[in-house]
């Protein structure tokens, strides 16, 4: 069954295209991989999926629902469409497991004794158990990151959008949070990433996108992809990621 | 000339009732500004354009025109445009809220608008509506900017009370006029309204401390 379905999206930023006559069809369970230039579009095309972005034309089908249904349809898009971002974005006035406490006691409507007892065990599940009690401004940044994995999973969504999640972290710190993120995809969750990192799109993906000037360059297997890129464009993108 | 303590004894009693008064006014001024303050920073902040406008004339015009025209259109005009008539002292507080409320609209907004535009995104993409989100998640970051730019609206709004003397409000300002105008020991009795002041604003000051170390600006 389809998740999520782009049809004929367009969005512009003012006189900027930044998408252009998108058409995708994402079915649960898939890990899309986005790859692409700085400016292709690739976080846009993520943001329009849980209408953080308004999209000027087509139409965007998310578990059932179109984002340009009322406000109300569209916090349901939200709850069914968790979001990692790449500055982490924690709420710094809260410690690591206020944090993941906050979308089952504001959203679901928990009791604090049940939100706090399901984000102790997220925490536990993204390997910080020990440090619920931490403010964000105590943690290092992979570890503020895998909180905001928790964050979003504790409003049980259908799917994940990851917006260049490593992005901001030291190398060292890279590969924690892609192993959260690969046990994710273990487990059956449907994600869609925006990355630059190869490696995971070859190990965890199950099909990748190169996006080019608002559009979908290339659609397929990340392994036939990678390995040998008919497409020029990806050749050389890969070439400087590389 | 001599400095005579004995007319600052015999004015306490009357300087103190006045300085009630101007508590009062301020106090009410002060609550009442941050309710209107609150919701006019965020209608213009985050309202759709009619909100925006109708808040932005509000703060045009309070903030374009003196807290003394304000309490005098008030006092005298309205009862002649609207045939509302008021007394003084809710004349006075009606005007220390209106325009409290249109400074602190301002600095409502500033602070709203300097969070962060992610913790917001990561607020909505969890599915709250906006309002949860400032209520949960900006305004308590929001709230610990606000408190030094408050803490001087507050002090001024406290000494603006000082201005209601030209409608004939016995507050403190009023209180040492007339004093001084029985007795012409200028000196001793604006030196003790100037004291009283300061241990007004000093107050406040303190409290605006106490409550800016209890909260981490983060």
């Amino acid at each position: 069954m389809s998740l999520v379905e782009f049809k004929n999206v367009t969005k512009n930023f003012g006189p900027i295209s930044v998408l252009k006559d998108v058409d995708l069809t994402i079915d649960e369970g898939e890990v899309v991989v986005l790859i692409g230039p700085s400016g292709s579009g690739k976080s846009t095309l993520l943001r329009c999926i849980n209408a953080l972005e308004e999209i000027n034309g087509g139409d965007l089908i998310v578990d059932g629902i179109s984002v340009r249904e009322s406000r109300s349809k569209v916090r349901l898009i939200r709850q069914e469409a968790g979001m990692v971002f790449q500055q982490f974005n924690l709420f710094p006035q809260m410690t690591a497991l206020e944090n993941v406490a906050f979308g089952p006691r504001r959203v679901r409507n928990l009791s604090k004794a049940d939100a706090t007892e399901q984000a102790t065990a997220l925490l536990a599940k993204v390997g910080l158990a020990d440090r619920g009690h931490h403010y964000p401004s105590e943690l290092s940044g992979g570890q503020q990151q895998r909180v905001a994995i928790a964050r979003a999973l504790a409003v049980k969504p259908k799917l994940m959008l990851f917006d260049e999640p490593t992005s901001a972290l030291d190398p060292e710190l890279r590969h924690e949070v892609l192993r959260v993120m690969q046990s994710l995809a273990e487990e059956g969750m449907t994600m869609i990433v925006v990355t630059h990192e190869i490696g995971f799109a070859r190990k965890v993906g199950t099909r990748l996108i190169f996006m080019e000037n608002g559009n979908i360059a290339v659609d397929g297997d990340p392994a036939v992809l990678l390995d040998s890129p008919e497409n020029p464009r990806l050749r050389e993108f890969l070439q400087h990621v590389h | 000339m001599e400095f005579e303590w004995s007319v600052v004894w015999q004015a306490l009693p009357e300087l103190f009732k006045g300085a009630q008064l101007t508590v009062m006014i301020a106090l009410a001024g002060l609550v009442g500004g941050l309710i209107i303050g609150i919701v006019a920073g965020l209608m213009r902040a985050y309202g759709n354009v009619v909100l925006n406008v109708i808040a932005f004339i509000y703060v045009e015009l309070i903030r374009g025109t003196p807290i003394v025209v304000q309490v005098m259109f008030i006092y005298f005009a309205l009862p002649l445009v609207a045939d509302i008539r008021i007394n003084p002292i809710t004349a006075a507080i009606t005007a220390i809220v209106v325009n409290a409320g249109a400074y602190i609209a301002e600095i409502v907004r500033g602070s709203f608008l300097s969070i962060h535009k992610g913790l917001k995104e990561a607020g909505l993409a969890l599915g709250l509506p906006l309002w949860k989100v400032l209520f949960y998640v900006i305004g308590p970051l929001a709230f610990r900017r606000m408190i030094p730019a408050l803490g001087n609206q507050f002090i001024v709004s406290l000494k603006d009370t000082s201005l209601f003397i030209v409608i004939g409000v016995g507050e403190l300002t009023r209180q040492g006029q007339e004093i001084m105008a029985a007795n012409f020991r200028a000196v001793e009795i604006w030196s003790a309204v100037a004291v009283f002041y300061l241990i007004m604003t000093g107050t406040l000051t303190l409290i605006l401390r106490v409550t800016e170390k209890r909260m981490r600006i983060l």
